[in-house]
């Protein structure tokens, strides 16, 4: 190669990059396959807890799940998947909730009955709990968003106030106090219809 | 914390009874194939975005085309140069307006440089009144105020 050819390659060259994207996609995939199969279960039972439908949950995932693969360029940099998973299927699900606000709710007692565990008890048993739950449900939604958030977000046993922090853009000592507020105002509403029957 | 999901029907009242239940609905099962499920709609999802491909001909990483580029990049900046250089006026003279000498007054006031002064506008001129005809027209006027004082004074003793 004489100088100029070199110097020519060198300055223009635009490197043949279609294998080593190829072997960069299969990266990807599978390391969105692996999320997928990791944190499907917990991103299903965190927009649940929101949505109380199993439909519109399972959709929630899938929304998550393709915005991921759109944002699969900064996969590498994010620190800890899970809580960032969470912060964008939380964000999605309060996203629907505000805009199917208009709906009907659907927190009825036989849709708990049919979707709470059942083993070991009458369905007498059962019916009494799904309207305790369905009764304690409808007071949770009374709380004002913050509260009612942090006490949802709360209520997963492996999201520590941290991460809670973390999935809701707050610092750790706005969790603590938010919980103690929603605890009281809980207790509050509970006491209250209590007395009132 | 532990959630005796055997026992749903809480005995505690209060803010307890209220986390236990949202734990409840926190660790509800997943449904069943739902990975499955989203692996598909993954599938299924367009992986890129939709991009104008070159023909095969005129792919950049072919070395004419390149050449073909570089020769065209060239050409605009030149040319552009170029077009920029002949339509700028060299060593052309400036205009240059040629004012009035300035006249120095011997003292006192100048004009100020002032080429033309304005004339000056005339003021308004009250009108002139002969001091008899004055006279007349103040009589008239107090004779007729007096008339018409005696009109209203006898209309009001009419009404009476």
């Amino acid at each position: 190669m004489s100088t100029s050819q070199a110097i020519y390659a060198g300055w223009m060259e635009i490197p043949n990059s279609a294998v080593e994207e190829e072997a960069r996609r299969r990266t990807e995939d599978a390391a969105l396959a692996a999320l997928v199969d990791q944190y499907a279960t917990a991103l299903y039972r965190v927009a649940y807890s929101v949505l109380r439908n199993p439909a519109d949950a399972e959709d929630a995932v899938q929304e998550t799940f393709l915005r991921v693969v759109r944002h699969r360029d900064t996969l590498n940099e994010v620190r800890d998947h899970r809580v960032w998973l969470i912060r964008i299927v939380w964000n999605i699900v309060l996203d629907r909730k505000r805009r199917a606000k208009t709906r009907p709710e659907t927190d009825d007692v036989a849709e708990l009955a049919r979707v709470l565990p059942s083993t070991g008890i009458s369905a007498e048993e059962l019916a009494a709990a799904a309207q305790h739950h369905a009764y304690v449900l409808a007071c949770v939604e009374k709380l004002p968003a913050k509260e009612r958030e942090v006490l949802m977000l709360s209520a997963f046993e492996e999201l520590s106030s941290v991460e809670i922090a973390e999935v809701l853009g707050i610092t750790e000592s706005s969790v603590r106090s938010r919980l103690f507020r929603a605890r009281n105002l809980i207790a509050g509403l509970l006491d209250h219809t209590r007395n009132s029957k | 914390m532990t959630t005796d999901h055997h026992n749903p029907n809480p005995s505690a009242r209060g803010p307890e009874s209220a986390e236990e239940t949202l734990r409840i609905v926190a660790s509800l099962p997943a449904p069943e194939g739902l990975e499955d499920r989203i692996h598909a709609a993954l599938g299924a999802a367009p992986r890129h975005a939709r991009v104008l491909r070159w023909p095969t001909a005129l792919k950049p990483q072919s070395n004419w085309m390149r050449t073909a580029a570089a020769a065209a990049i060239v050409f605009v900046v030149v040319g552009g140069g170029w077009g920029v250089y002949t339509r700028v006026e060299q060593n052309r003279p400036a205009k240059v307006i040629v004012m009035p000498p300035r006249i120095a007054s011997p003292g006192g006031f100048s004009g100020a440089g002032a080429v033309r002064t304005p004339e000056t506008i005339p003021g308004p001129a009250a009108p002139q009144v002969s001091p008899v005809k004055d006279g007349k027209k103040r009589a008239a006027k107090a004779g007729s105020k007096a008339a018409k004082k005696d009109t209203v004074t006898a209309q009001g003793a009419g009404q009476k």
